[in-house]
């Protein structure tokens, strides 16, 4: 009976669901999972990388991670296309606002015009949604530190910890345990890492699957988006014991 | 009076060996009313590339926010920075965009390109570009500063003989414009570091 009211983007079903909303949605729990945890000195993203072929040519360009402003980037699952369009979007809203009031954009406003803008093909132009959920992760001078999750309908939320992607109710319900209100951004890293190992599904973790990122404030006090190299997350893997250390020769 | 000379400006780039030096004046003016004496017309869009910009005050600021808009894009975009050569390009591009109703600045650009090659040029206000080996000159006190320029400018000198030619021209040069004044602003930049100073002129 559903299937009457799927082929129009812009209508609901009787039971008041958006249905490509949510197919778009089904899409994303079939992508690559990412992981964003706040803590107090800066916020933590890690990703799971999808495409992992030796003949896939390595730049330094990253899969599930973007810079959107110095002072905002993001994290990405689903379609990879979709999450293009939006990332440019967003740049171009960050350095509008920047052009108008000469100083960055907050990170909520930022993260609320990208979702005014997803919200829009729910509702007019018969055009799909986007297929893509992020993880937003910035720093302002009014709020700090903070974390947002948005969604293909528009919808989007401040969260200590979020997941999105692959798993993402079982990574959701882990980090609920084991998340502190007070955590470190090396624990935090130490968490991300441990929830993002249980819950993907290949059996070895390495460093070529996954990609870390983290927004913190440099020694200078400047916003910094750093993101960590692999022989770095390597070393990380082997510490926190997420994966075993390369056999002795 | 000219538009251009409403505010009053000097600027200058130099090439030398390996490095290249930028300086410009620090007056803002309302024609004869000097208003203030810290104005900032030399602008660092990233590490290895300065924008100078005379001419109307107002239309330096708008047009170098326009461009530092430009180049994040670009730099989020491309993943690195963006070239002089490339650069000047684009602010010859935007300043044609208003052919018929220009911004009234006179940019002068100056980085270090590719293999940290020195990289000059200036151009008029509706972006005819002119590239220069040596020296260019812009603002109100242009003529002074061509022919200090050309007088004390001799091919690769290092950064710190490189600093004493730019300021003592920039310098010379002002105190024969009434419209610029009030101390110099030279920026000296190597490939490894760059160096701001302040210079104390006539205040006047």
């Amino acid at each position: 009976m559903s299937r009457r009211y799927d082929s129009r983007t812009t209508i609901f079903s009787p039971e008041g669901r958006l249905y490509q909303v949510e197919y778009a949605m089904e899409a994303i729990g079939n992508a690559g999972s990412a992981i964003g945890i706040l803590s107090k000195d800066g916020v933590v993203l890690v990703g799971e990388k999808k495409v992992t072929s030796k003949l896939l040519q390595t730049s330094t360009s990253t899969e599930k991670m973007y810079k959107i402003d110095d002072h905002v980037a993001c994290a990405v699952a689903g379609i990879m296309s979709d999450a293009n369009i939006l990332i440019n979007t967003a740049r171009v809203q960050a350095q509008r606002y920047t052009f108008s009031y000469q100083e960055p954009m907050p990170v909520e406003q930022l993260v609320q015009s990208l979702c005014d803008t997803k919200q829009g093909y729910t509702q007019f132009g018969g055009l799909r949604p986007f297929g893509v959920s992020f993880l937003f992760a910035g720093w302002d001078k009014n709020y700090g530190f903070q974390l947002y999750m948005s969604d293909p309908s528009g919808n989007y939320g401040g969260w200590k910890a979020a997941a999105v992607g692959a798993n993402n109710q079982a990574a959701q319900s882990m980090l609920k345990q084991d998340y502190k209100d007070d955590i470190s951004r090396e624990e935090a890293v130490q968490l991300a890492l441990k929830v993002l190992s249980k819950t993907m599904d290949s059996t070895s973790l390495t460093s070529e699957k996954l990609e870390l990122a983290e927004i913190f404030l440099s020694s200078s006090g400047k916003v910094k988006y750093q993101v960590c190299t692999p022989e770095d997350l390597s070393k990380m893997l082997v510490k926190y014991g997420v994966t075993q250390p390369p056999a002795e020769a | 009076m000219s538009i251009f000379e409403y505010n009053g400006s000097a600027l200058v780039a130099m090439v030398g060996k390996n490095c290249f030096a930028i300086a410009s004046d620090r007056r803002l003016g309302v024609q004869l009313q000097t208003i203030a004496t810290d104005f900032q017309r030399i602008f660092k869009i990233h590490d290895k590339l300065f924008l100078g910009l005379s001419g109307l005050g107002s239309d330096a600021q708008t047009l170098h926010q326009r461009l530092v808009f430009r180049h994040k894009l670009y730099q989020l975009r491309e993943e690195r920075d963006m070239k002089p050569e490339t650069f000047a390009s684009l602010v010859s591009a935007m300043l044609y965009e208003k052919r018929f109703g220009p911004y009234f600045v006179q940019p002068v650009i100056a980085g270090l390109g590719e293999d940290d090659k020195p990289f000059i040029c200036t151009m008029d206000s509706i972006g005819a570009k002119e590239l220069a080996k040596d020296f260019v000159v812009a603002g109100t006190a242009s003529e002074s500063l061509y022919g200090a320029c050309e007088s004390m400018f001799k091919p690769d000198m290092d950064h710190e003989e490189l600093f004493e030619t730019i300021s003592q021209a920039l310098v010379s040069s002002i105190d024969r414009d009434c419209l610029s004044g009030w101390g110099g602003h030279v920026y000296i930049v190597t490939p490894t570091e760059v160096t701001e100073r302040i210079l104390k002129g006539r205040m006047d």
